[in-house]
Formats: C-alpha cells, sequence, structure tokens
C-alpha cells in the first residue's frame, strides 16, 4: 500500500472567547417621511428609539432637527450619528450665516450635506436623512440621501426602517403613479398634513421599530410648525 | 435587548452539586440555579432527582440531556425493580447512568452524581463524568462550581463523618462554591438518605452559611 | 462506533444547511412569534396568557394571532418560537393525547402531556423550536410547566416565555402571591403580558387569557385590546376608470364546459 503524509487535519479555527466586541454601528430603527407641496412642506418623524433589537430605548427621540427657518433635516439610523452630523451642520451653518449675514437657502444646505456626507466616505455616518423645506421661490421641496452622500432632490421621500411600507403608499397617494383619472387640483397643506398623518400610522402597525408618537412638522413661509402626534406604543 | 438567546442556547444546569457518604446512608445537596446564558431561568430548580426509593441523583451539564438520561434510567430500574422482586443496588443504578452516558457520550452533555442506600453497601457514592466512567468515591463532587471547592473539600472531608457533619460539610462546600460560580445560587438542596427513607431539606439564599466575603 | 446502526434520527441535512448558509444560500424566513407568553398557579387553577403579535423580521405579519393552543379539556398550552412548530407540536401532543385518552378511559393528567412533549422536542434535538408553557388541572391539582426547545422542563408557580419573558417576569417577581383568587391571577397575567406587549418589540397588540379551573375553562380571547389604531385619514376614493383596461374578454362558461350525459349500459 503507498503510504503518503497528509497534512495534519485541522479543526475548526479555535477562536477566545470575546465578550460584548465593540460595534460601531448600530441601527436606531425609525421611519423620516416628507411630502412637498406648492408653497409648504411636511415633515414626519417617529420618535422610537430602539437597540436594534427588541428593546426600547427611549419613547421620545425627536428624528427631526430645524436646520434654518426655512429647512429641517429628518434622520433615521443610528442615533449617536445623527447627534454628531447635527452638531456638525448647526456650527457650519452658524459660521456662513456670520460670515454672509444670511441664512444658507435651503437647496444650498442640501448640497452641502452631501459634501459633509461624502467627507466620511469611507467611516461614514451611519445616517439616512432628508433635507426638506422651501426654497428661495418659496416652493416646497425635499432631498433624500444615502448614507456617503449622494442625493437627489424629489416631490416625497421617505427613510428608515418603515421607508419599504411608506413608500408606495406615496407613489399612489402624491405622485398618483399609474392613475388614469387623477382627481383633485392641488394638496392644501391640511390635506398633506391628514394624508402624512396616515402614513406614519400605518407604518407604525406593521413594522416593529416605528411607534410611539411622532413630529409633525409643517414649513411654510411663516417658519417651522411643530405638531406632537400619537402613535401606538406597543 | 438582542433577540431571545434562549432560542439558540440550550438551558445549562451550570451548577455546584455533591454527595457524601456516612455510615449508613448518603447526604446530597444541590443549588437550585438554572441558566439560558446570562438569565436565571429557575431560581428553585430541584436538581436532586429521586430515580428509585432510595436512590437518588444530582444532575449537572445540558437540562435537556439529563433529564431525558434520568427518565430512561428511572424507567429502566422500574423494570428491572419488577424483574427482581427487590429494591435495586445504587451501583445498579449508576451503572444504568454510565452505559447511557458512555454509548451516547458525542450527544451528551451530563454529569453526575448517583447516590443512595441499599442493603448491601450502605450509603454509596458514584460519580459518572461527561466521558461516562463511573467512579465509586467517599464523596463526590461536580458542576463548574465545583472547581472553586475542590482544595476545601479537601482539607475538611474526613472518614468516618457523622450525619450531622457530613450535612454541615455539603452546606458549606456549596455555600462557597455558590458565592464564586456566578452561575450557581439560589437556594440550597439537601437529600439525606439512610434504610429508614429519605428526607429532604431547603436552606433558603438568606440563610447560607457565610465566610469571608471581601 | 460510528458505522454501528443505532436507529434514531440524523442531523446530516441541518448541518448541510448550515454550510450552505455560509456560502451565502438564504433559508426562508419562517414565522416567528416573537412572544410574551405566562402562566400562574392559583388557589383553584391556573390562568394562562399571551399576546397576539406575529413577526417575521422586523415586519408584524399578524396582529391578532392565537397562541394559546388547545390540548385537551383540561389542558392547555401556551407557544413561543418559530410558529409552525409550536402549532404542530401542540396539535400532534393534543391528538396522541385524546387517543390515549380514548385507550384508557381516563381524563388525561398534565404530566403526561408535558412526558409527550418532551419526548418528542428531545428527539429533535432542539431542531424544533417550540419553547411551550403547560398548564392543566388533574386528580393532582393545578399545574404549570415550561418546557424548551431542548425538551428540558421544569414546574413552577409562576412561568414566562418567549422575547418579553424578562419584561413579564418582572412583574410576577414584583406581585406574585401564593393562594390568589381567580380574578386576582387574571389581573396580574394581564398585567404581565401588557408589560411585554409595551416594553418588547417581539410583542404586541392584544392580550389572550384561558383560565383553567376545576369548573371548566373560560377562554378569554382578546381580554384587553390597549393598541387600536389612533388615527385614520379620509377614505381613499379611486373612481372607476382609475386603472387603465388594456383588454377585455367575455367568455360564456358554456363553451370552456361540456356537458355529457352519459348512459349506463
Amino acid at each position: 500500500m503507498d503510504l503518503k503524509l497528509s497534512p495534519f487535519p485541522t479543526l475548526e479555527k479555535q477562536m477566545p472567547i470575546e465578550h460584548g466586541r465593540f460595534e460601531a454601528y448600530v441601527d436606531n430603527g425609525g421611519t423620516v417621511l416628507a411630502v412637498g407641496g406648492p408653497d409648504y412642506c411636511v415633515i414626519a418623524g417617529d420618535t422610537r428609539m430602539s437597540d436594534g433589537g427588541y428593546g426600547i430605548q427611549t419613547r421620545k427621540y425627536t428624528k427631526i432637527f430645524q436646520l434654518t427657518d426655512k429647512c429641517v433635516l429628518a434622520t433615521s439610523g443610528m442615533q449617536a450619528d445623527t447627534l454628531a452630523l447635527q452638531k456638525r451642520l448647526k456650527t457650519m451653518l452658524s459660521h456662513y450665516q456670520k460670515e454672509h449675514g444670511k441664512p444658507m437657502s435651503t437647496p444650498a444646505i442640501a448640497q452641502f450635506l452631501s459634501n459633509t456626507l461624502y467627507y466620511k466616505r469611507f467611516f461614514p455616518y451611519y445616517t439616512f436623512n432628508i433635507v426638506a423645506g422651501i426654497d428661495e421661490k418659496g416652493e416646497g421641496c425635499a432631498w433624500t440621501y444615502d448614507a456617503v452622500g449622494s442625493h437627489e432632490r424629489v416631490k416625497y421621500a421617505s427613510q428608515g426602517s418603515g421607508n419599504q411600507l411608506v413608500i408606495p403608499l406615496l407613489d399612489n397617494q402624491v405622485a398618483k403613479f399609474n392613475q388614469q383619472i387623477i382627481a383633485g387640483g392641488n394638496v392644501t397643506s391640511q390635506q398633506a398634513v391628514s394624508f402624512v398623518k396616515d402614513a406614519i400610522t400605518s407604518a407604525g402597525e406593521r413594522d416593529i421599530y416605528t411607534g410611539d408618537y411622532a413630529d409633525i412638522v409643517v414649513v411654510d413661509k411663516d417658519g417651522v410648525h411643530w405638531e406632537k402626534f400619537e402613535l401606538k406604543l406597543d | 435587548m438582542e433577540s431571545p438567546e434562549w432560542m439558540n442556547n440550550a438551558v445549562d444546569l451550570g451548577t455546584s452539586i455533591m454527595a457524601v457518604e456516612f455510615d449508613g446512608g448518603v447526604v446530597m445537596g444541590a443549588d437550585s440555579r438554572t441558566t439560558t446564558g446570562a438569565y436565571i431561568a429557575n431560581r428553585v430548580t430541584n436538581k436532586i432527582t429521586p430515580i428509585h426509593e432510595k436512590i437518588y441523583c444530582c444532575r449537572s451539564g445540558s437540562a435537556a440531556d439529563t433529564q431525558a438520561i434520568s427518565d430512561y434510567v428511572r424507567y429502566y430500574l422500574e423494570m428491572h425493580t419488577s424483574e427482581l422482586c427487590d429494591d435495586p443496588d445504587v451501583k445498579t443504578a449508576a451503572s444504568l447512568f454510565q452505559l447511557l452516558c458512555y454509548s451516547n457520550k458525542n450527544n451528551l452533555m451530563a454529569g453526575i452524581i448517583v447516590a443512595g442506600w441499599d442493603k448491601h453497601q450502605g450509603g454509596s457514592v458514584y460519580n459518572i463524568s461527561l466521558g461516562g466512567s463511573m467512579v465509586k468515591q467517599p464523596f463526590a463532587i461536580g458542576g463548574s462550581g465545583s472547581t472553586y471547592i475542590y482544595g476545601y473539600c479537601d482539607s475538611k472531608f474526613k472518614p468516618n463523618m457523622t450525619k450531622d457533619e457530613c450535612v454541615e460539610f455539603v452546606q458549606n462546600s456549596l455555600a462557597l462554591a455558590m458565592f464564586r460560580d456566578g452561575s450557581s445560587g439560589g437556594v440550597i438542596r439537601l437529600c439525606i438518605i439512610d434504610k429508614n427513607g429519605v428526607e429532604r431539606r431547603m436552606i433558603p439564599g438568606n440563610k447560607l452559611p457565610r465566610f469571608w466575603e471581601g | 462506533m460510528e458505522e454501528l446502526n443505532r436507529g434514531g434520527f440524523t442531523f446530516d441535512l441541518c448541518s448541510r444547511n448550515t454550510l450552505l448558509e455560509k456560502t451565502g444560500l438564504k433559508m426562508p424566513g419562517f414565522l416567528k412569534t416573537g412572544t410574551t407568553i405566562v402562566g400562574v398557579v392559583y388557589k383553584d387553577g391556573v390562568v394562562l396568557g399571551a399576546d397576539t403579535r406575529a413577526t417575521e423580521g422586523p415586519i408584524v405579519a399578524d396582529k391578532n394571532c392565537e397562541k394559546i393552543h388547545y390540548i385537551a379539556d383540561n389542558i392547555y398550552c401556551c407557544g413561543a418560537g418559530t410558529a409552525a412548530d409550536t402549532e404542530m407540536t401542540t396539535a400532534l401532543i393534543s391528538s396522541k393525547l385524546k387517543l390515549h385518552k380514548l385507550s384508557t378511559g381516563k381524563e388525561p393528567r398534565v404530566v403526561t402531556a408535558l412526558t409527550m412533549l418532551k419526548q418528542m422536542l428531545f428527539k429533535y434535538q432542539g431542531h424544533v423550536s417550540a419553547a411551550l408553557i403547560l398548564g392543566g388541572i388533574d386528580i393532582n391539582g393545578p399545574s404549570l410547566h415550561t418546557i424548551y426547545p431542548h425538551g428540558s422542563t421544569d414546574q413552577l408557580p409562576y412561568v414566562t416565555m418567549g422575547s418579553g419573558s424578562l419584561a413579564a417576569m418582572a412583574v410576577f417577581e414584583a406581585k406574585y402571591k401564593t393562594d390568589m383568587t381567580r380574578d386576582e391571577a387574571i389581573q396580574l397575567v394581564a398585567e404581565a403580558i401588557s408589560s411585554g406587549v409595551f416594553n418588547d418589540l417581539g410583542s404586541g397588540s392584544n392580550v389572550d387569557v384561558t383560565v383553567i379551573a376545576k369548573e371548566g375553562v373560560t377562554v378569554l380571547r382578546n381580554y384587553l385590546t390597549p393598541n387600536e389604531r389612533k388615527f385614520r385619514g379620509p377614505e381613499y376614493i379611486f373612481p372607476i376608470g382609475t386603472t387603465p383596461v388594456l383588454s377585455k374578454l367575455v367568455a360564456p362558461l358554456s363553451s370552456k364546459v361540456i356537458i355529457e350525459d352519459v348512459v349506463m349500459s
């Protein structure tokens, strides 16, 4: 018989026991959405912050951040990165105000956020953003982003854990996709608020990471108007 | 909280168990903690399981495995008793445990101490370890907590102790093991077996013997 | 030793599946009942409780499912884990117990159901992921057990299971008393389930309660409904013609069905 030396059979590599390895990223969940109208913009975001698993860390964490009198930032994803991003934008916008003697316009903020996100291309902010408000002409506007700064101006947007539940609703009711008869003319801001409330309530019904309360924000020529709205607590 | 870990994790008896023989009987002892990962699934577990009238076993390792083995041995021993027309020996029970543990060693996580009284040997203690070996010992300790008290037990054990000395020895040893071992705790359950029968005792968590707690 | 045919199950396919998953194959997601289930023994019976949410990952698949299963007239069982596993195991044991009752002519005992369940789950070595709370009343009085997927069991006066078990157990450890009345026990169970419903994302919607007493069983389906939808916008109206009609064909049924008279010779 032919005897050959075969390599020593290697068992699966024994790993040392790891105790709670550091995770750079955690998804704290939540849903944000925005709908732009002719002279207003409605932005909504739930206030649940979860631990990435089955636990709730707080029921009252606001995902919407006011940048100027005409612009807000709605962010889902990781809360720590959200806070860092908000802090950075706030200081930079304040520098701009001091240098130019006027607040940055909403479209400029949109571009600036993209630059800020891309600056951290290889260690991104784990955040999914919507910038929304009114532009220089007073028209409602919204921009959506990925985590590293790719962005697009849109009429409506949604991001976060309930995104897939909300998007079809917005496609149907705002963009009126695949509809032969399109009833009704311009949507008023009250109608938009009612629709947005319905959308985020529905997301809360089926997405376990969306719930507790919601911030409903209306941006128009008079400024930024906040409303607290109840969702389910389960 | 992460996704429910008890779904994947087996229920473990991270345990401190012990048995000592005295002239005419045995004293068995165990803590009462059952854990799934870091969660205490049962804080008043009974790990001293009856196998026959005067034969009991202390279970350590996987709860599912040791319960299944005990159920089989109890059944086999009952059948054996019917054929024998007499009470079985402790050694017979221990051999049955060994048979199951040895022949299924690849699929089991079970460390068992079998002890009891029979008319041939009086009180006797058998230790069946993970691989299925069987050793008769004057006293035996087992489970994750036992590693902390080998030295203590070796120094405090002396042959021919009385029943009360044995009870004290078991209580003190287990209290020390439970204090150091995170996966042991709760109450101490005791089981004293002699020719007259079985006496069960429970020492609550706030009445355990106490030592240096620095 | 390995070549000996010992009978029993092999789990080769399970290890094959884990290997395939490492190569990137995704197994179909199963319906899990990320759950809160509880049970309490009171003076003369057992109260079982469950939430009604079933999840598939982060999505709520069923907002009002039933997790308290019938085993026998005097025995019920709450299930957590993979929905199919809990339903099939309880149904199987229920049927086996009925046959057992028919052959012995005696009322089934809780320990009989317990032994059948644990022996089945042990046989499957944890691959059948059913975590159960078994409660019932028999000649030995009321009793309550937990059964883990690997087949280990515990008997306790108050138990919880599922992803919300910690939230529910916190309530029990704070408020459980021995020899409670029926109403006190129902109240405590409802509070424990509610704790899971509100604090555990895997649990939600309504509270189901089942009371098993000597006099009989009371099924309190949707005992609490604390999670009704709070807001509904105006109706969405789609006039006829909203969806384009691309083509239209009306076929009479007679052209598709042939009716023949067969004369029997």
